[in-house]
């Protein structure tokens, strides 16, 4: 071995006189030593020689240590590796059935390229191998081949192998082919122009199924998963097949393993869409729900994918986990990302018979330590309000005696939930007006400012002092934040209407400050609006910007239907957890590549977007301003958001959607509303509310073009706006 | 479907061991640990980290995901990359746990270091390259990868042995029950079950449980020779609801007369977890059907200007039992310090300053007996928000609160008459409000 001469002295030097020892136990500790010098990082590839030399052994364990070393180093050092190919090779007919499976697995994990063609051979030998153990490990050696180099596969004959091993009499070697065939399976569907009777291709056909069928029961939990995807995939017409399945996938329910869970509902959620006897459906449903609770006992992160997934099959089966209530009640000590999942499932889950139970807990969360966790269940108690119309005045008298605390987040987040409650319920709780600007000075968030603002606007009639309490934020107009300035502009406009004489010097100075002294292209903007529409006709001004509004209403998704029928048949994967399509973040197969960096970018914001979602109540906010004008052709008839929502099936962009093409929520945001009557008027009861970063790609869509535009305006940035705001202007 | 591989981190998120990440670039590894890392930068409580991690590649690789749990003070990373569920991530994790556990006693990086070249031979027999997760019943695991006492004892003895150790083990796998390892041979035949329920419950201030639920599982010791058949029956199977099971139990024979026919592995496992409910029908009202709490607390907290009082008393419900290993804790919120209290009745108290939380221990609470304590603490900022609830644990032997019955056990397939114990255990998990 002089090619490499190691080093003279030193510790490298030392473990290579060790590894030469004559000594059995001193060549096996000093391999120890260099496999722990390899795992710190130093450099021990000059041992190779001398650790190749220990190689043939009948230690099993010093054994598995250097190959382990040799595995380390075959990457980076491929032309060492060969020299330890006719051990391998040696090894793979030993008559230890441990050192056969170690040398099939290690040579299929070495990719290199040197030394596949040697691994031929022995993989044969070993798929037909009389110890289950070595079969099953040769099972996967064959998808890495695959990976490496498909054609020695199918050139062998290992596909049509690996079909014959489906009837193996080892449960455990079956699951492991499906888990190789699967693997095949995939790597050939993420060819972006595979043929669709590519060999490699693994349908399950009927034979296979009932083979898949009864290994199911007998073989590990990884196996159970592997076996419960490939039913996932089986495609049939025919409804008793469906139903066999079902029956026979069900009482995987029982096992302790979440993940087999998960892999059998969604086994049956996507089979259970064949079967139209509704009693069965039912049934399938009402076994579901125990697992799902008991997941809820499990250590935080798999209660926190447990939940994400509850959420989904929520939206689909409101009546899955209907009396279940308590066990999503918050603990003291879980993190956050947990409380914060529990809160949507409660609100989801709230109805008359339990929202008083609802309603204490979520007042006692909101005088917890954890500040977003407080702000998070007073929007919850903001979302019950909004669901549960009888429920609405507990809720009222809750938020009062939280801002009753004086405390400033509470009142700051309470008021804006209590402007969401004035939208639903107009007129209804006037009565406690004069208590909620008690605290106007208490309020320093635009959001709750601007929430305020808007309540005065709005009930400017019934409050006595309206004027002084509007002037307060017109002297300091300039120094707020855009909401607020925009609020501001909104609201001295609708008390110029209801009370002219007090409050014409107001609104002149306002529309004055707003154009002339606002850098907001929004602000401005609207002011001009106002100011026109103002001078020109006063009684069409008065009809547009005082009309009444369809009240706001709690959407029953988060997702739209036709996503969330794609996110169903995903449940128990990444996308079912990120309630996003896969392709959104994986970028394999069905989108191209170049859109993947953009899409998992959007994957970021969009996950603080899903958390925002569901303050649907709050996002509308923004699109208030657009509300005020857009009302008035849609007084009349008013299907509210939720009505709206239903169209979505029939529209282009849900075509996309089902597609996978569009992954953006403008985009099918917008075609809704291009079918809709009533456009803009469900922008904040949207399930994307939070949708300000998709803006320009919902207006490259070309849907886009339907007239009511306003919509994607109402999300988008604030230069955006303007010309959206400019063609109202013409439409008026 | 892929499990890329594992990496497994120290307390200050240096990587200790790791899978060699074959078919992925060497920077693969390193932006997870990077990624995981700065999300835990970004949050106050270490647990508020979102348990998956998105992970965005670098030049052309595909992004990914990064799940990760907690285990002493160590995190274990799982990067993986597909729509695989995170969930079968985490039940990979836990089970490695489980089996880092088994084979080292106590998990923590210097057991880990000491024991790398073991921790490394599980990694590869535990984890496909390829994703895939590979033997982890314990039964068969230790029959490929020998626990380090064991090997310890043998390289204390001669070195002939240990080569004739590992022709012992020659012919693995060969046992038809995948669980349990053939030839299973013992002098005692004998088999225990622990019956360990759990109760969980929130409590508002006035004693009332807001939500309660028992979770009970029975915790099996089976070291029994042969091949063993057993048929566990119970008078009151009524009581055990939303059962799983480990896979050895056969679900049809549950399903009919609820029973549990079985072949067990060899060594300890959980033969069955469940839930129980006292009444199952109308869980949605309160009262009737809940488990009674065996404590009833009395606080009283007070919390003004500059710090808090708090009065709390605890009495035992219990009659018969005590209660043992009596715990409660609360966090007095930010800028907590000089805490000042006494307790009456036994036990001690003491204040952690970096995690700011109270807690008062006693080691038993004689059946219906009193204690309290009383003290106050300040605050170095005014009006502090302490947590909402006291969190109370202890547990009491010899008593289940399922009251679940075995009515016997009966073995058939070998000759021998085993010997059986069973044991009931209770833990108390309570959130008590003030």
């Amino acid at each position: 071995m002089s090619f490499r001469a190691g080093p003279r002295k030193g510790e490298n030097y030392e473990l290579s006189q060790d590894l030469n020892s004559e000594y059995r136990d001193k060549r096996k500790d000093a391999i120890k030593r260099v496999i722990a010098s390899m795992t710190v990082g130093k450099d021990v590839s000059g041992l190779f020689p001398d650790v190749l030399k220990n190689m043939q052994t009948d230690d099993l364990e010093q054994k598995k240590l250097v190959y382990l070393y040799l595995m380390n180093y075959a990457k980076t050092q491929p032309e060492l590796v060969i020299l330890a190919v006719n051990t391998f090779v040696k090894d793979s007919d030993d008559p230890n059935p441990l050192v056969r499976a170690l040398a099939i697995r290690t040579m299929g994990m070495l990719r290199a390229e040197k030394i596949i063609d040697y691994v031929s051979d022995p993989l044969q030998k070993c798929l037909r191998d009389d110890n289950p153990y070595v079969r099953k490990t040769a099972a996967l050696c064959v998808a890495k081949l695959y990976d490496l180099k498909p054609e020695l596969v199918l050139e062998n004959g290992f596909l049509e192998q690996l079909h014959d091993m489906i009837a193996d009499s080892n449960p455990m070697v079956v699951a492991n082919t499906v888990a190789a065939l699967s693997d095949i399976h995939a790597s050939v569907t993420s060819q972006p122009d595979y043929s669709p009777d590519d060999p490699a291709l693994f349908n399950v056909t009927t034979n296979i199924l009932n083979k898949l069928l009864i290994a199911l029961n007998e073989c590990s939990e990884w196996g159970r998963i592997a076996i419960l995807d490939a039913l996932a995939r089986y495609k049939t017409d025919d409804e008793k097949e469906r139903e066999h399945i079902c029956e026979r996938v069900i009482p995987q329910f029982q096992h302790v393993n979440g993940s087999v869970v998960f892999a059998a509902v969604k086994v049956i959620m996507i089979h259970m869409r064949g079967i139209r006897r509704e009693d069965l459906c039912k049934q399938f449903i009402r076994k579901m729900a125990p697992p799902l609770v008991t997941l809820l006992s499990s250590p935080p992160e798999v209660q926190w994918v447990a939940l994400r997934n509850i959420n989904l099959l929520l939206q689909k089966r409101s009546d899955l986990l209907q009396n279940e209530m308590r066990v999503f009640f918050c603990k003291y000590n879980d993190p956050l990302y947990v409380k914060v999942e529990k809160l949507d499932i409660m609100v989801r889950l709230a109805n008359d018979n339990n929202v008083d139970a609802l309603l204490s807990e979520l007042k006692e969360y909101a005088s917890e330590v954890d500040v977003d966790f407080v702000r998070k269940s007073i929007k919850a108690i903001g979302q019950t309000a909004i669901k549960i119309d009888s429920a609405a005045e507990r809720c009222v008298n809750v938020l009062l005696d939280l801002i009753a605390t004086r405390v400033s987040y509470v009142v700051q987040e309470a008021m804006v939930v209590m402007k969401d409650i004035f939208r639903k319920y107009p007129a209804t709780y006037e009565g406690i007006i004069p208590t909620l600007c008690a605290n106007l000075d208490e309020l320093d968030e635009p959001e709750a400012k601007a929430s305020l603002i808007w309540i005065i606007g709005e009930y400017a009639s019934r409050i006595d002092n309206a004027d002084e309490l509007l002037n307060m934020f017109v002297d300091t107009f300039t120094e707020e934040s855009y909401p607020v300035q925009l609020q501001t502009l909104t609201a001295v406009v609708k008390l110029f209407l209801k009370k002219p004489d007090v409050s014409q010097g107001l609104v002149q100075r306002i529309l004055n400050t707003a154009t002339k002294d606002c850098d907001s292209p929004d602000v401005r903007d609207r002011a001009y609006i106002y100011w026109r529409l103002l001078s020109s006709d006063p009684a069409a001004a008065k009809g547009v910007v005082l009309a009444q509004r369809p009240p706001i209403s709690l959407s029953r998704t988060t997702v739209s239907p036709v996503l969330l029928e794609e996110l169903l048949a995903e449940i128990g994967t990444l996308a079912s957890v990120y309630h996003k399509p896969a392709e959104t973040f994986i970028g394999r197969g069905r989108v191209g590549a170049d859109s993947v960096q953009r899409k998992g970018q959007d994957l970021v914001d969009d996950r603080l977007a899903t958390q925002k979602a569901l303050q649907t109540v709050a996002a509308g906010q923004q699109s208030e301003n657009l509300l005020d004008f857009d009302d008035v052709p849609a007084s009349d008839s008013q299907p509210s958001g939720l009505a709206a929502t239903t169209i979505i099936p029939q529209t282009p962009a849900a075509a996309n959607l089902l597609a996978g093409t569009s992954a953006n929520p403008l985009d099918d945001l917008v075609s809704i509303f291009g079918g809709g009557t009533t456009g803009a008027a469900s922008a904040p009861q949207n399930p994307f509310g939070g949708l300000a970063f998709g803006g320009e790609n919902g207006f490259g869509s070309p849907v886009n073009s339907a007239p009511p535009t306003s919509l994607g305006s109402s999300v988008a940035s604030p230069v955006q706006t303007q010309k959206p705001a400019d063609d109202l202007l013409g439409l008026f | 479907m892929a499990i890329d591989g594992l990496i497994i981190l120290d307390n200050v998120g240096r990587p200790i061991v790791q899978t060699s990440f074959h078919s992925t670039s060497p920077a693969y590894p390193l932006i997870h640990i990077d990624t995981y890392n700065n999300a835990l930068a970004k949050v106050s409580r270490p647990d508020d980290v979102d348990p998956v991690l998105y992970v965005s590649g670098i030049n052309d690789d595909k992004p990914s995901a990064c799940c990760h749990v907690g285990c002493g003070g160590l995190r274990i990373l799982a990067p993986i990359s597909g729509d695989v569920d995170p969930l079968f991530a985490f039940a990979y994790l836990r089970t490695f746990i489980d089996i880092l556990r088994e084979y080292l006693g106590h998990v923590s990086a210097s057991t880990l270091r000491d024991n790398f070249d073991v921790v490394y031979q599980l990694l590869e027999e535990t984890l496909d390259s390829g994703g895939h997760p590979l033997t982890t019943s314990p039964n068969a695991l230790r029959e490929i990868v020998i626990p380090p006492s064991l090997l310890n004892k043998l390289l204390s003895v001669a070195g002939a042995n240990i080569s004739s150790l590992s022709a012992a083990s020659s012919n693995p796998f060969a046992s038809p029950i995948p669980w349990r390892k053939a030839n299973v041979r013992h002098n005692n035949n004998e088999i225990y079950f622990d019956v360990v329920e759990e109760l969980r419950a929130v409590v508002n201030r006035s004693g009332v449980s807001l939500s309660n639920e028992v979770l009970g599982k029975i915790d099996t010791n089976s070291r029994l020779s042969g091949t063993p058949d057993l048929l566990l029956t119970f008078s009151n199977p009524k009581v055990l609801t939303d059962c799983s099971f480990h896979p050895c139990v056969r679900l049809p024979r549950w399903s009919r007369d609820k029973a549990l026919s079985f072949v067990p592995p060899d060594g300890p496992f959980i033969l069955m977890e469940y839930r129980f409910s006292p009444s199952s029908s109308n869980s949605s009202s309160l009262g009737v059907n809940q488990v009674p709490v065996p404590v009833m607390l009395k606080p009283s907290v007070v919390i003004n200007e500059n710090g808090g009082t708090i009065d709390l008393t605890a009495i035992s419900r219990l009659s018969t039992r005590a209660i043992e290993d009596f715990t409660v804790e609360l966090y007095l919120g930010q800028g907590a310090g000089a805490p000042n209290f006494m307790v009456s009745g036994g036990g001690s108290w003491a204040f952690d300053p970096r995690t700011l939380v109270l807690r008062w221990e006693m080691a038993n609470l004689p059946p219906s007996s009193s204690h309290s304590l009383r003290g106050s603490w300040t605050s170095s900022i005014p009006n502090p928000r302490a947590a909402r609830a006291f969190r109370v644990r202890f547990a009491i032997q010899q008593h289940t609160f399922s009251a679940l019955k075995i009515d016997q056990l009966r073995l058939t397939g070998e000759a021998y008459k085993p010997y059986k114990g069973v044991r009931g255990r209770s833990l108390v998990d309570l959130e008590w409000r003030w």
